[in-house]
């Protein structure tokens, strides 16, 4: 038997804004860390520019320095903001790699600084957007196996985990339709006994990062003093602390301008350069961030249908055997849904139009024949921030897990094509 | 990262985590494994939250190793003089593992650099345990105490089912690893990589440095002692570590080092399998560049209606997948 199915998996879930990373069998992650590496150029130029020299040597371990000298995660983020020899780059954009430099990096850290693992003693659970292209997935393989020599690899669809979560009931409902809202996409994926809907998913080009961009906005607008390098940081923080689902944006202007005390917060940070301290007030963003989903014609011209139009277009183009069972479980996930009262404006919206169906046709039948009434069920929990990680670390530790995942034997004998699918299996119903 | 850390992080962060929320105690029950398959498990509760379990799990030892109630030798000690009253040893330890203790956060030091020595020194408990046995034989050195089994070999293990060897002597202990890869990539780069290191301690600013040797064979002083445990398709690798190697606080580090060496190898081999598909990728690039540039105006013209140009096969262009096809 291989001895690597008796240690827990390794289950990475890499996102756009944050990477989840831990170990199956747990409830948490053990590290969230940024999706981000901080490379030091400076060695590389310096080579290139002394081609000609010949101190072999010292340009060899420049080098090769160059090629360790490279930080993940917070840690990127301070050196980068301490020194300028550190640049900056986002291996993944819109839930995609696009960086497979950057990407093999991050994960060599996650693996060995993080976890601290030895990768081929560990099955692994990648995740992947549900919009990743199979060669994408064949590249992820090839790092995998190649260069860490796990012996095993299951690259998972993310909404699909997000649903083997399980927290719905206590048995693992496999169909429902996943909301999925990150930092870099939102997927409206609707999934049947453990099947995505391809043809059904829907995508939003709004995201956690457009609210923050949104607050950032805002805030500048009306003349907040934040020192600009720092304005993104602390309007994410602002949204993450303060921002709320409001039920209806007039009142809640009404409200705000009423009992300005109770609903103004403040912010107060210090200047990076100086270190003194300022102070700024968040005002109407609390209730206007989360907004843009609902009416998104308040950030962005092009895109303008809400989210809970999107889910219901999403469910309507479901199977028609489908749509009851998916409007009864709605499932949230993701960062960004994490507003407070996001699921229940989300419910009511949602049920509004579906109410509106049902009695638009009651009335054009007459009143002879009466719809049943369609359950609209959205399903809100403490952890669905790291749903999809969850979600893996629940399915990689079924013993169905094992058998499901290609091994670095198949790797060998059938190439990298391999990857570009995955088995649905029974840990997932 | 060039050396591996030893404090494990997962731990150390939930440990600092936990003392930063003693009032809001939550359940806590962690399981995860470090390379070398060292196996953590940690147990909290909401009734008692200054009190933690924590549970270790050791490499099985080959047949040549000795242990002592399933520890290395001396481990119990260390552990005591380590960590003093703030962890208690459970006889017997949990089902599944050698070791555990019970962590008592209340009696941890006030004064916060000691605390966070401390609980780093916890987070550091696979140092403390398997570094045990080769810490007393180092110890040995500085004190100049003459061991009473002068030149035999010591097996000690650091892999499931693998053990290095230690040789101690009057003024010196040499430090013997057999080098063993599963796979074959891995164990031509891992050779080389020793080869390079060997090379690499013959500058002139490592003077001071242990010596070291690189051997496809094994070396003589084990060749009587253990027959069996000596295949190794990476080679030999032995350092002889001399007092001053292992004076006052350099001795931590030592001890660290060596003890987790196939590890260290072991990273940099797979850093190096990383730094190589960094080039690949870019010469990929680079050679798409050329053949685009080669390309007739026409042949340009017309390749860009309606099927994909071939410059979008660069990886720089978020289109990477196609890169994959392409450097195969
Ligand atoms: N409590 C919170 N309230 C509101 N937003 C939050 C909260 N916590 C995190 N976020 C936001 O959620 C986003 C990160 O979510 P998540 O980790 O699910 O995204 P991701 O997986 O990195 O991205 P994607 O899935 O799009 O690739 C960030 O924009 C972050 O600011
Ligand atoms: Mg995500």
């Amino acid at each position: 038997m291989d001895p690597a199915t008796s240690r827990p998996a390794v289950v990475i879930d890499n996102g756009t804004g944050y990477t989840k990373l831990g170990f199956a069998g747990n409830v948490e992650p053990s590290f969230i860390l940024p999706t981000v590496v901080a490379v030091n150029e400076s060695f590389v130029n310096q080579t290139r520019a002394t081609t000609k020299s010949s101190n072999w040597l010292t340009q060899h371990s420049a080098g090769v320095m160059a090629d360790l000298d490279f930080f993940i995660g917070e840690e990127a983020l301070t050196r980068s903001k301490s020194s300028s020899t550190y640049n900056l780059s986002y291996p993944i954009k819109h839930g995609q790699v696009h960086n497979w430099d950057a990407m093999e990096r991050f994960w060599q850290q996650c693996i060995f600084n993080y976890l601290r693992c030895d990768p081929e003693d560990h099955y692994f659970l990648l995740t992947e957007s549900p919009m990743t292209a199979p060669e994408s997935r064949e590249y992820t393989g090839e790092i995998m196996f190649e260069t860490f020599n796990i012996p095993g690899l299951y690259i998972a669809v993310q909404p699909v985990l997000a649903l083997a979560a399980g927290y719905t009931t206590s048995k693992c409902e496999m169909t429902g339709v996943v909301v999925d809202v990150g930092d870099g996409a939102t997927h409206v994926v609707p999934v049947a006994d453990g099947y995505v809907i391809g043809s059904s998913i829907k995508s939003i080009p709004i995201a956690g990062r457009d609210v923050t961009l949104f607050i950032q906005q805002l805030m500048r607008e009306r003349g907040e003093i934040v020192p600009p390098e720092d304005s993104f940081e602390v309007a994410r923080k602002v949204k993450e602390m303060y921002c709320y689902t409001c039920s209806d944006i007039v009142k809640e202007f009404n409200k705000h301008d009423k009992e300005p005390g109770k609903y103004i917060k403040h912010w107060r940070g210090t200047k990076p350069k100086t270190g003194a301290p300022y102070s700024c007030d968040v005002g109407y963003e609390r209730f206007l961030g989360p907004e843009v989903f609902f009416n998104p014609e308040i950030y962005n011209s092009d895109f303008t249908t809400p989210l809970p139009d999107v889910i219901d277009k999403c469910i309507q183009s479901a199977p028609i055997d489908t749509r009851r069972a998916l409007y009864k479980n709605i499932v949230l996930s993701g960062g960004s849904t994490m507003f407070k009262d996001f699921h229940r404006r989300l419910q009511r919206d949602i049920k509004k139009i579906v109410d509106a169906r049902v009695l638009a046709s009651d009335a054009r039948f007459g009143g002879n024949v009466k719809a049943q009434p369609v359950e609209v069920n959205v399903v809100s929990h403490p952890i669905q921030r790291y749903a999809v990680w969850f979600g893996g670390s629940v399915v990689a530790s079924t013993p169905e897990f094992f058998a499901a995942c290609h091994t670095k034997a198949e790797y060998e004998e059938y190439g990298a094509s391999i990857c570009r699918t995955n088995p649905v299996f029974k840990g997932m119903y | 990262m060039i050396l591996l850390q030893s404090p494990s992080r997962y731990l150390l962060q939930i440990l600092s985590n936990r003392i930063q929320n003693l009032e809001k105690g939550v359940e806590l029950d962690c399981q995860w494994v470090e390379f070398d398959d060292i196996r953590y498990h940690i147990q909290g509760s909401v009734k008692n939250p200054n009190v933690l379990l924590l549970s270790v799990s050791l490499p099985i030892p080959p047949p040549e190793t000795v242990l002592f109630g399933g520890l290395p030798l001396g481990a119990l000690e260390a552990i005591k003089a380590a960590y003093g009253v703030v962890a208690q040893i459970l006889d017997p330890p949990r089902d599944g593992f050698n070791l555990t203790l019970k962590l008592n956060l209340s009696k941890l030091p006030p004064d916060e650099e000691h605390k966070h020595s401390l609980l780093t020194k916890i987070a550091s408990v696979r140092e403390v345990v398997m570094g045990a046995p080769l810490r007393a034989v180092l110890k040995q050195l500085v004190t100049r105490t003459v061991p009473s089994d002068l030149g035999k070999p010591i097996a000690l293990v650091h892999r499931p089912n693998e053990s290095f060897f230690l040789v101690p002597q009057a003024d010196k202990v040499t430090v013997i690893f057999p080098m063993r890869f599963h796979d074959s990539i891995d164990t031509v780069l891992a050779t080389s990589f020793l080869q390079e290191f060997v090379e690499a301690r013959r500058t002139a600013g490592l003077n001071n440095a242990p010596p070291c040797l690189w051997s496809p064979s094994p070396p003589q002083e084990l060749k009587e002692a253990f027959t069996d445990a000596l295949s190794a398709n990476a080679g030999f690798v032995s350092f002889v570590i001399f007092p001053r190697h292992v004076e006052g606080r350099k001795l931590d580090r030592t001890v660290w080092n060596l003890s987790t060496f196939h590890a260290y190898v072991n990273y940099h081999v797979k850093c190096s399998e990383c730094f190589m598909h960094t080039r690949m990728r870019r010469q990929v690039e680079s050679l798409i560049q050329v053949l685009d540039r080669a390309k007739p105006d026409s042949e340009k013209a017309k390749r860009n209606s309606p099927s994909r140009s071939f410059k979008r096969m660069s990886l720089k262009d978020g289109n990477n997948s196609l890169g994959s096809r392409s450097w195969k």
